[in-house]
């Protein structure tokens, strides 16, 4: 499977998981608002997949859809067995909060860093990555504790992309 | 059923016990479905709006509250959180609605998915004129038991004078519904 093909999946996942969305919402339609059919769900809005970039860091992402935020300070990322130090988070948009003053927010994708504290080459690692977002429309979504695991590679090659809920695309 | 006319090899023809199971298997399939459909069709049966007025929690200064001693009020609980900012927007909007229909029976609750101390803050600075209850990420689970699949917030749910739930609205609630809801419940 070539990495184009993966993207075409991946694109196709989310048509299907949109459609599925608005189809389960419509059922809904009885006494709830609009809005509700309209969202997507958090794991949908702010996707989450990770991979080794090498024997000691991990690079997790989320692809955030369009009209949705994360914020960068509830983001929060740790791994076992082998545990993880400080990630690095790229600065945000800033966003000014009336109750919690300057806030930094992501949109459209993020990418962190992720040092484990020892080479892991060719071990399991479990990555729990805990994120908070919103939606543009005015809804926010509770933190979102999410979990996958990869198997770091023997090799200086990055491993693939894994997402929760999946083995890996090549298992 | 199809008749098999040509001589076919009995070990390979599908034997009518096959073609029983499999019809058997079809409808089942077919009956899970449409009593799966027909479920989610259904109003959620919390609609009498128990859930809530059973509800006891704690207020922002720790003293235990029953939702129950609202029950006969038109009751507007509203589920946020400090770290929503949509929910603190409306806010306001709740308290001066609460301050204007007070004398008609109207009674805004809040359930924050929050911890005392924030909420506590938060009322403070926006001299909040209902009780905000302490729900934590408990009262989530609540949420979506009364519809709110997406498990966002804020979330308002509106109870008549009888108990039964009369709204439920994912995301900001504007004042010309909120009006026109209250009107209606009030002159009930």
């Amino acid at each position: 499977m070539t990495l184009r093909s993966i993207d075409r999946v991946v694109v196709h996942v989310r048509v299907l998981a949109v459609a599925v969305a608005l189809g389960g919402g419509s059922l809904h339609a009885q006494g709830m608002s609009g809005l509700a059919q309209s969202l997507l769900p958090a794991d949908q809005a702010f996707r989450l997949s990770a991979r080794a970039l090498d024997a000691s860091t991990l690079e997790a992402r989320y692809d955030i859809a369009d009209g949705y935020y994360l914020y960068r300070d509830k983001l929060a990322f740790r791994t076992d067995p082998v545990t993880a130090g400080a990630p690095s988070l790229p600065a945000g948009a800033r966003k000014h909060d009336a109750f919690f003053g300057d806030v930094d927010t992501y949109r459209g994708e993020v990418v962190v860093r992720i040092p484990l504290e020892k080479r892991a080459a060719g071990e399991k690692v479990t990555l729990h990555a805990d994120s908070q977002g919103c939606a543009d429309v005015g809804v926010c979504y509770p933190p979102n504790p999410q979990q996958l695991t990869l198997t770091v590679p023997q090799t200086r090659y990055p491993g693939p992309y894994v997402e929760p809920g999946h083995k890996g695309w090549f298992k | 059923m199809v008749q098999v006319t040509a001589p076919v090899d009995p070990a390979h023809r599908p034997s009518r016990r096959t073609w029983v199971i499999g019809g058997v298997a079809a409808a089942a399939a077919l009956a899970v479905g449409a009593g799966t459909a027909w479920y989610r069709l259904q109003p959620r049966a919390t609609a009498d709006g128990s859930a809530i007025l059973g509800l006891v929690l704690p207020d922002a200064d720790g003293k235990q509250q029953a939702v129950g001693q609202w029950r006969g009020k038109v009751l507007v609980v509203n589920f946020w959180a400090t770290w929503c900012a949509p929910c603190r927007e409306e806010m306001p909007r709740f308290v001066a609605a609460q301050a204007r229909d007070a004398a008609k029976g109207v009674q805004f609750v809040g359930i924050a998915v929050d911890d005392a101390a924030k909420v506590r803050s938060f009322s403070d600075e926006l001299g909040l004129n209902y009780p905000s209850l302490i729900g934590g990420y408990g009262a989530i689970e609540l949420s979506r038991t009364l519809g709110n699949d997406l498990a966002a917030l804020p979330f308002t749910v509106i109870l008549g004078r009888d108990g039964k739930v009369a709204l439920t609205h994912l995301g900001p609630l504007s004042d010309d519904k909120l009006d026109s809801v209250l009107g209606r419940l009030t002159r009930a």
